[in-house]
């Protein structure tokens, strides 16, 4: 039968799941990463989570900076709680020790240090430095090893931080239970910060590199979604009857309406009529059925506004509480980051009408562009599992073109329903036309049909009139002489 | 004056030494509170300066160590602390002063001279 070791949580957004459950109690870690990767802060922060949780902390420091300079610096987060220092946590500086005394007398003096405070755990900032002052490898790695040794037998866990580039092979990296790798890189012109758990002894860790933001809260980490979510965090209990799509004569077009947990892509060049499609999507919402709008383009009061000229009155929906609007301009972003608020916001209000303006916001958000089709996946379905009708946009490049591009592989694994929205010239008119191109599991008219605005939102005024090159957005009537 | 500095973090230990013995005293040092104990007792010291956080024994555990003891109770203790330094105004039975940290090595010696013009009875 297999055992669950218990968990010392690290007090930091996204890193338990990614360890396994957070650190093991009485193992040791060892954090590794360029200076400015934010070693030094998650040492601080998962200290100061300890002590909140009314544990002891022992924090020593083999760094030439003074502990006032690290407190002034760590007064900016929000973790940081003065009240804890020299009551939960201890902060000493074992240089001096070092110096005179060797690293034999540092491995004592935290020992009776440890027994002292009855510490649950130590952190180590600065092995590197140890390993300056010890005459071979074999030295720090008999340090390492003492240290945790003692340390795992009154069950304090230990973190050490080091700018050290240490391999694989090296020996404190066979010492330790777990290391940590932190990196800050620069991607084209934007810094990623990631980090990955390289080894993680009695724990199933979440494998390979995960973005990590530090802000005024200390350090968050986004687990990469397609490997947190591999499987939908409940259980699908699918609804077969059909979700009102909110669009006067669309539902009879796809059998019913939309499947509920279904994603449906809307995809067509700019001005087609894709948000206002969102809109009326949305604006069939109630309190039963909340919605989110968890839009890249418009501004909360610019959608509120379009949807007035619409005929569509979102800001009651909005003052009810029946509606949400999330805005995330398309400045710089994290994809995984971006994911976890759509989540949360889903969630948080039980959401049933989700209307994302567009799919390619996270595809811009996106530093490896390879990981989409699962990125994708893993979202649609904890949506799908979550209950969650979805419609997504998804912007076509050329506003009339002669060939009719599909979405890419990346979007269309993950959409149950397409839909085509399109101006056509026709004669010397632009006419909007929807045509419904798929819809899993119901029985759909394909032809396409016009659109029009008719003061309540879109409406669909009945099939375009036969022509030839409609999916062009460049159409003739039929019987026209082509010239 | 004779004095004994109890300070783990070394720029800081560093500084305090050089100043104090520019300003003509002569100045003893300890990584913590355990070995300023030990420093104390073989020097019977005019001051003691001492840190609050350290390892092995606080500054707070050092002052209790210091009064409880017949022969070293006499010794003023200044107390220069970051964090701790409310703790440590509650209790004037064990600091003579307190200096919070940061602080600009000025103040310290503006300390001594008050202790040295008020000797403690």
């Amino acid at each position: 039968m297999t055992q669950q070791l218990p968990r010392l949580s690290t007090g930091v957004p996204g890193l338990d799941p990614i360890l396994g459950g957070g650190f093991v109690e009485g193992a040791s870690y060892i954090v590794q990463g360029q200076p400015g990767a934010g070693k030094t802060i998650l040492g601080n922060q998962v200290a100061f989570a300890t002590a909140s949780s009314g544990r002891k902390v022992l924090y020593v420091t083999l760094l030439a900076e003074t502990h006032d300079r690290l407190f002034q610096s760590l007064s900016t987060l929000s973790f940081f709680d003065k009240a804890q220092l020299g009551s939960r946590i201890s902060y000493v500086s074992v240089f001096q020790t070092l110096n005179k005394e060797g690293l034999g007398a540092v491995v004592d003096l935290l020992r009776k240090e440890t027994k002292r405070q009855g510490a649950s755990l130590i952190v180590f900032d600065g092995l590197l430095n140890a390993r300056d002052r010890a005459e071979t490898d074999l030295d720090v790695k008999t340090f390492v090893a003492e240290v945790q040794s003692q340390a795992a037998f009154v069950g304090c866990t230990v973190m050490f931080l080091t700018s050290a580039r240490t391999h694989d092979d090296s020996p404190e990296h066979t010492m330790v239970d777990g290391v940590i790798e932190m990196h800050e890189e620069l991607v084209g012109l934007r810094t990623v910060r990631r980090l990955r758990v390289r080894k993680s002894r009695g724990s199933a860790s979440l494998g390979g590199f995960h973005q990590y933001e530090i802000a005024e809260p200390g350090i968050s980490v986004f687990p990469r979604i397609e490997a947190a979510l591999r499987l939908p965090s409940v259980s699908d209990q699918p609804d077969l009857t059909p979700l009102t799509s909110g669009i006067e004569g669309l539902d009879v077009l796809t059998g019913g309406g939309l499947p509920r947990g279904s994603t449906t892509l809307v995809v067509g060049p700019s001005g087609s009529g894709k948000t206002s499609f969102g809109i009326n999507f949305l604006a069939a919402g109630s309190h039963k059925e909340p919605g989110l709008h968890f839009g890249f383009y418009e501004s909360p009061d610019r959608l509120l506004s379009k949807a007035s000229a619409l005929g569509l009155d979102l800001r009651r929906a909005v003052d009810k509480g029946e509606l949400e609007i999330l805005w995330h301009p398309l400045t710089e972003n994290l994809i995984d980051k971006l994911a976890y608020r759509l989540l949360d916001a889903v969630a948080a209000r039980g959401v049933k009408r989700l209307f994302i303006d567009s799919l390619g916001g996270f595809e811009r958000a996106a530093v490896h562009g390879s990981r989409m089709v699962e990125f994708f996946a893993a979202l649609t379905n904890e949506l799908r599992a979550r209950g969650v009708t979805t419609v997504a946009t998804w912007e076509l490049r050329d506003l009339f073109s002669s060939q009719v591009s599909a979405p890419g592989p990346e979007i269309s694994s993950a959409l149950d329903n397409l839909i085509l929205m399109r101006q056509v010239e026709i004669g010397a008119h632009y006419k909007r036309l929807l045509s419904v191109l798929k819809v899993r599991d119901q029985s759909y008219a394909a032809a396409p049909q016009e659109v029009i605005i008719d003061g309540h939102g879109l409406a669909i005024s009945g099939p375009f009139e036969e022509a030839v090159g409609i999916s062009t957005g460049l159409a003739r009537p039929l019987g026209a002489s082509s010239s | 004056m004779n004095i004994v500095v109890a300070e783990d973090e070394f720029l800081i230990a560093d500084m305090l030494v050089v100043s104090l013995e520019e300003a003509g005293h002569r100045v003893r040092d300890a990584p913590h509170g355990a070995g300023a104990l030990r420093l104390i007792q073989e020097e019977r010291p005019d001051l003691l300066i001492t840190d609050f956080m350290m390892p092995l024994m606080t500054g707070l555990e050092l002052a209790e160590a210091l009064r409880a003891d017949d022969g070293l109770r006499d010794i003023p203790i200044v107390l220069v602390s970051g964090a701790q330094g409310l703790i440590a105004r509650e209790r004037s039975d064990l600091f003579d002063i307190v200096i919070d940290k940061p602080y600009r090595i000025e103040r310290i010696l503006e300390a001594l001279a008050r202790l040295i013009a008020k000797p403690i009875d």
